[in-house]
């Protein structure tokens, strides 16, 4: 066990405040979450940075990031052995797994490889950072897969104590509802690419198998480009080298000493090596201007093959399936799909939070290069009127923050009936639950009454729906709602043109007169 | 008389008992109380005291359950949800009666947290012991066969609400697209579990055969403020119109019939109504109805 050193007790004290944020990050009985786990992304520097060369605007949601790329180019790399959670998770399990030698070809170039194309697509416009970047493997793999997990435990564990003791078991009800109210997620919910989110993240903990920090060290690009910054810090490291007379920072430390300096850019500043030194030699101090070992920047062919392989990273997966694209719906408030791109980090905070599971990571939905980007599915879930989280806890404000008020004018897509499915057009059978669901205070579905024969000679009324496409905001709840099975007799398909709906929804367009039929 | 056709006599009687029992007790005249007032806990306290008071449906020690219409991400003004106020009043009532515990749910449209906030009825009900405002949770419904169904042989119910020792059924007068207005029988669709849209199709006789095991042993109509059009949601306070007036009854027809004229229309206007009627669930003639006011 090792000793508790403040930047352990600092990287406990993150990861629990990571955690309770990520739990929070969900509805709470009011409208707005006043603390989410995005205060990690907006404090997160390659978010930032792809941010900034996608957008290439500024926005005050980045600036804790590019402080804490100041505070880091002064410190070193502290966030990595003091915040970042999945480094905790890392250094917690680490001890516990069995080293063999390091992975060669992981060395060298390779981060860089990562750090710079990513930033490169980034510049031209789109924005992969969050495939990559720390946080948000964790978020991902938490949201998507082990939280919706531990739900599906609590809730079947739940269910099975109401088989055994039937409604003796309200005697527990008070427990399992402070676990359904704040530790499970509140609906159960199946994602795609849960398995490839856990698979990453288990894959960066299998990665402890050739050395500490594997990841951190090697891969990284968040913790590559606090590295590069790193190396303008003033402090520096005293004795720089291993002593020939010792030698044991080569066994203490998690990154760096297993070469003959240290590396700064490596360094995550554990601490460890200046508590433990057997003859107490090791300080950190301000030098001035530190003397970097090694050139500040890799090497011109990576830059420039960097800078290449992200163009091409860029452009390689543009390809999109126009009938997926005819259904692929964005969050509310995304008005623009390239817009979109170049700020969501596709960090899954907006599917944690989504009040009716309506969104879901896309898989090819958008192209190759829209995976993990936040789509709505109404079948599965709709936008709920009245709901604002997923703009709330976006990071970049890919997904703006709206006022309800603003939010629901917001056009997410159009609604459509298919009358070969639809109840009243193909079965001549009332129906109307679209309808009654539609939240548009005057109705963007509605219906005019025909009369109609039925088989065996009765006169009927048959309910006929329409959209009014004016009113519609294509929050999805008629597709939801539909009654049929399988497909839906109404679906929202996506629009290019997004823009609000006229203040005062109240108003009907001109020249919708009912009994006018839509269709003729 | 000889043997034979005492046999006869008694075989014919059997088979007419039942619709001649129900006759009968019919012929106590059904009673709808009419309430008015601003104070809408007061009004549906004296709603029930004209019918006699809460204790003559809640004895000591009874599991009430009470199922207001909470079934939209809408506020009190909007009066698409039950009003708080009556809710809570009805729960306080059952509670002087003697009930052991109150539970109070919905099946909601909307995200159930959302409705049960943004009802007013969670903040309503905050605080009061033995009372349960609680989730619709799927393991509690019941497949439940429907003798004499016209169209649904069988249908998922809640169990909380087929356990019941008095269930008090509490909707809110509303505008329905597809069925006109909304009420009590209604309103019961909240205990329905299943794909309840797909009995849209034949509405008026599902909801006959629902309410037909789903008895309500009181139905209080929250006609504080009815929504007069764009429901069963609303949203524009425009379609708002307030009346202060609650409606209690032990015949869910003749309450949902009493309710129907608030709205300028007839009790024949509501093929619901007329459905429930037809099946022997309650009275929909307003002259065959006792109707009191205070």
């Amino acid at each position: 066990m090792k000793r508790i050193t403040s930047a352990r007790v600092s990287q406990l004290l993150f990861l629990a405040l990571f955690l309770v944020l990520f739990v929070k990050t969900d509805y709470r009985g009011r409208d707005e979450i006043n603390a989410a786990v995005n205060a990690f992304f907006r404090a997160d520097p390659l978010v930032a940075a792809s941010y900034l060369l996608a957008a290439r605007t500024f926005s005050w949601l980045v600036f804790p990031g590019l402080l804490l790329l100041g505070l880091s180019a002064l410190l070193g790399r502290f966030f990595c052995g003091w915040i970042c959670p999945l480094g905790t998770i890392l250094d917690l399990i680490t001890g516990r797994i069995a080293k063999s030698a390091p992975l060669r070809f992981l060395r060298g170039n390779l981060k860089f490889w990562l750090l710079v194309p990513l930033l490169a697509a980034a510049l031209f416009g789109v924005n992969l950072a969050g495939l990559l970047d720390p946080i948000a493997i964790l978020v991902r793999a938490l949201a998507l897969f082990f939280h919706p997990l531990l739900g599906e435990a609590a809730r079947q564990g739940w269910v099975t104590l109401y088989r055994v003791l039937g409604e003796g078991r309200d005697i527990l009800a008070p427990g399992y509802g402070l676990i359904r109210n704040y530790l499970i997620p509140f609906r159960e919910t199946f994602y795609p690419l849960a398995f490839l989110s856990a698979l990453i993240f288990i894959g960066i903990i299998l990665l402890e198998r050739y050395e500490t920090r594997n990841w951190c060290r090697n891969l990284c690009p968040l913790g590559t480009l606090l590295g590069l910054a790193a190396r303008l810090s003033p402090f520096v490291r005293v004795p720089a080298r291993l002593c020939p007379d010792c030698g044991s920072c080569r066994d203490l430390c998690p990154t760096s000493f297993d070469r003959e300096i240290l590396q700064k850019d490596e360094c995550i500043l554990c601490m460890e090596c200046q508590l433990r030194c057997p003859s107490g030699r090791v300080r950190f101090t301000a030098r001035g201007t530190a003397a970097a070992n090694g050139p500040l920047l890799p090497g011109r062919r990576v830059l420039l093959g960097g800078l290449i392989s992200g163009f091409f990273l860029a452009r390689f997966f543009r390809f999109r399936d126009p009938a997926l694209q005819a259904r692929l719906l964005r969050p509310p408030g995304v008005r623009n799909e390239a817009d979109f791109l170049e700020k969501c980090v596709r960090c899954g905070e907006c599917m944690k939070v989504c009040l009716r599971s309506a969104l879901y990571p896309a898989v090819l939905q958008a192209g190759v290069e829209g995976i993990y980007t936040p789509q709505v599915i109404p079948r599965l879930g709709y936008c709920e009127y009245n709901c604002t989280l997923c703009g709330q806890v976006c990071p970049t404000g890919a997904i703006p923050d709206l006022a309800q008020e603003t939010k629901r004018r917001e056009v997410i897509g159009k609604a459509v009936f298919d009358k070969n499915h639809c109840l009243p057009f193909a079965k001549k059978e009332n129906c109307i639950v679209c309808e009654e669901h539609c939240p548009i205070p005057r109705k963007a579905i509605r219906s005019r009454k025909v009369e109609e024969t039925t088989d065996d000679g009765r006169r009927i009324f048959l309910q006929i729906p329409y959209v009014v496409d004016g009113l519609c905001n294509g929050c999805g709840i008629c597709e939801h709602v539909c009654p049929l099975e399988g497909k839906a007799g109404i679906e929202v398909f996506a629009v290019k043109d997004r823009s609000p709906l006229r203040e005062g929804q109240g108003d009907a367009p001109a020249g919708d007169a009912p009994g006018k039929d839509p269709y003729a | 008389m000889d043997r034979r056709a005492f046999i006869k006599l008694v075989g014919l009687a059997s088979v007419f008992s039942e619709a001649m029992v129900r006759r009968l007790l019919a012929a106590e005249q059904p009673t709808v109380a009419v309430a008015e007032g601003r104070d809408y806990g007061r009004a549906t306290r004296n709603a029930v005291s004209l019918l006699g008071g809460m204790k003559q449906f809640v004895k000591p020690g009874a599991v009430v359950v009470i199922k207001p219409n909470m079934g939209w991400d809408r506020t009190p003004a909007q009066a698409a949800n039950t009003h708080p106020a009556v809710v809570k009043a009805l729960v306080e009532e059952a509670l002087a009666a003697g009930a052991k515990r109150v539970k109070v749910f919905d099946r909601t449209c909307n995200d159930e947290r959302r409705c049960y906030v943004q009802s007013g009825i969670s903040d309503a009900l905050k605080g009061l012991r033995n009372v349960e405002l609680k989730f619709i949770e799927n393991e509690r419904f019941r497949t439940v066969k429907i003798a004499n169904a016209t169209v649904l042989k069988e249908w998922e119910l809640y169990g909380e609400a087929l356990a019941a020792d008095v269930f008090i059924n509490v909707p809110v007068a509303k505008h329905h697209g597809l069925t006109r207005l909304t009420l009590g029988l209604k309103n019961v669709m909240g205990v329905m579990g299943g794909n309840r849209g797909s009995t849209h199709r034949h509405i008026e006789e599902a909801l006959a055969d629902i309410n037909s095991v789903v008895k309500s042993h009181l139905t209080v109509i929250d006609a504080t403020r009815i929504l007069t059009d764009h429901g069963p949601q609303g949203g524009d306070l425009k379609d708002v119109k307030v009346l202060n007036t609650v409606i209690a009854s032990t015949d869910i027809v003749a309450a949902d019939a009493y309710a129907t004229t608030l709205f300028g229309l007839k009790p024949a206007d509501i093929p619901v109504t007329v459905a429930a009627h037809r099946r022997g669930l309650g009275e929909m003639n307003l002259n065959r109805v006792r109707v009191l006011k205070a």
